[in-house]
């Protein structure tokens, strides 16, 4: 299994896609799960970005991702439930109640949230971060520091993550018990972030001197050796996308 | 031709000079070891060649750096970096890339380096590394031993004039690090680069560097060929220098006067001095 948005090689369809038109295509599939709270709708988008996912071999990927998602989403499902009361009663409170509509407006956050993160996370998944830094350089006009400063904080995400993971180790091996509750475990956590901000800001600037040594403030948008043409595919994906959003906005209109 | 003129260097957050004094030059070509107790302000003296120091990490900097005739105070870092080709000690830092062929590319597109002649670069590059079969490979899938050649492929395809590597095989196991030292003095033979290498084994070291460095509390105790600088395994132990047992045994005997000869690097080497006394 891949570690955390780390790319994956393969030779699926959107693996082939134009790097920007990935993410312009994901930043549509997004949008169309924001702009209406139908839930059938949701829920048919969940099943094509679970469908994407599973398509381009990333369903473990995915699983966990959804996990994380939903883990998050559940908390503001929870304040949902319990701060709209709307539709039928179903549970009393002091201040309000639990109706139906709140129950639907919870589960509907849960959805939307789920389908809108998928192919978001997919699309570094599937690109490799040279790629997606050089064609929305070229592409999009976005300059070079400021792509290579989002590619790279994206990369640092799993090196950073094994560094826990390994000072976790170390406190396990000198009989720290992570097990147990959630909040006992955070309270364990919270002083390791000291020994993994130190690394990481020696990390950071290393790689900045790596970086600075291999000529990056020289680099322009016209430098890059990779074309990224926009082929049939890219432009039908992207039409896909923005007949998604144009359908999300008419069942809202009409719903 | 790198020189330090009676170059001296104390960090900003330091109350001392981590080097002192130091004046060397090294030949065009030459394979330069340098090595010393942890400390001893090895790398630092890398830094001041790549330029990391004065222009990365601040300080007060005295005497003179130049390579190719360039001040590294006054040259940019950019422009230094077209000079030497650096490969850091945090190799996973180093890399920005997922793939490996896109590393190799990551310093061409910066130099803009034609884009007739990139392909050939790549090649050219993985060849002399010999991981060709590594083209297409996730970084992350790689083990030590191949980050460090790719690290180092990153950079020669920069043709650089100078290379300088600190500690290529800190994470590696013997095998790997053998194989990465013969990889990189071939190269460097073939092409007239100039390579100094910071490394902790001086076994290792002495069979591939023209010049054997020994630094000890910021100031050079030995610069000379391996042998000579061999010679002393006594003196190199007390600066906690790691001396091959059999450097010391065959110096021994040498001290004894039963032997007169070179040093001797490893066992083999010390097997035949014994018998050769023994005789």
């Amino acid at each position: 299994m891949a570690k955390f948005l780390e790319y994956v090689p393969g030779d699926s369809f959107l693996h082939r896609m134009n790097p920007c038109a990935k993410l312009i295509g994901a930043v549509l599939f997004a949008i169309a799960c924001f702009v209406t709270s139908n839930l059938v709708f949701l829920v048919a988008m969940l099943v094509v970005a679970l469908g994407l996912a599973l398509y381009c071999g990333m369903g473990r990927e995915t699983a966990g991702l959804c996990k994380a998602v939903f883990a998050f989403s559940l908390i503001l499902a929870v304040v949902i439930l319990l701060t709209t009361p709307h539709g039928a009663q179903l549970v009393p409170l002091p201040w309000g109640y639990i109706g139906t509509g709140s129950l639907l407006a919870a589960v509907t956050v849960v959805v939307r949230l789920m389908a809108a993160a998928i192919p978001l996370f997919l699309v570094f998944y599937v690109t490799k971060m040279n790629d997606m830094t050089n064609a929305v350089v070229k592409q999009l006009h976005v300059p070079y520091k400021y792509a290579f400063t989002f590619t790279s904080t994206v990369h640092f995400i799993p090196v950073f993550m094994n560094d826990m993971a390994g000072i976790m180790e170390a406190q396990t091996a000198r009989g720290v018990e992570f097990d147990g509750s959630f909040v006992k475990k955070v309270r364990l956590m919270v002083p390791l972030c000291v020994p993994l901000l130190v690394g990481s800001v020696r990390k950071t600037n290393s790689a900045a001197i790596a970086a600075e040594v291999r000529g990056f403030n020289l680099r322009t948008r016209e430098s890059g050796y990779k074309e990224y043409p926009m082929r049939a595919g890219d432009w039908a994906a992207l039409a896909v996308c923005a007949l998604l959003v144009a359908a999300g906005i008419a069942v809202a209109l009409l719903g | 031709m790198i020189e330090f003129n009676e170059f001296s260097f104390r960090y900003r957050e330091g109350a001392e000079p981590v080097v002192r004094d130091i004046t060397l030059a090294i030949p065009d070509g030459c394979f330069v070891g340098i090595t010393g107790a942890a400390g001893s302000g090895k790398s630092t003296l890398t830094y001041a060649v790549n330029g990391i120091i004065p222009h990365c990490y601040p300080g007060d900097f005295y005497g003179s750096v130049t390579v190719e005739g360039c001040d590294t105070v006054d040259t940019s870092l950019t422009d230094l970096s077209r000079l030497v080709g650096s490969v850091c000690q945090d190799i996973d830092s180093q890399m920005v890339s997922t793939v490996v062929e896109d590393e190799i590319l990551y310093g061409l597109e910066n130099f803009a380096v034609p884009k007739d002649e990139i392909p050939g670069r790549v090649d050219e590059a993985l060849a002399a590394m010999g991981i060709a079969d590594l083209r297409d490979r996730t970084i992350d899938s790689l083990s030590g031993g191949q980050k460090q050649k790719v690290a180092v492929a990153s950079v020669i395809a920069l043709r650089p004039k100078v290379l300088v590597l600190d500690e290529p095989t800190a994470e590696l196991d013997p095998a790997s690090s053998v194989a990465v030292f013969d990889l990189l003095s071939r190269y460097a033979r073939e092409n007239g680069t100039t390579v100094i290498v910071v490394e902790q084994k001086i076994a290792l070291l002495s069979d591939y560097a023209d010049m054997l460095v020994i630094v000890d509390g910021g100031r050079i105790r030995f610069a000379d060929t391996p042998d000579a600088v061999l010679a002393h395994s006594d003196e190199l132990l007390a600066l906690g220098v790691n001396v091959p047992r059999a450097t010391t045994l065959v110096n021994a005997l040498a001290a004894q006067g039963l032997y007169e000869g070179p040093a001797v690097r490893n066992v083999a080497g010390a097997a035949a001095v014994c018998k050769e006394v023994l005789a």
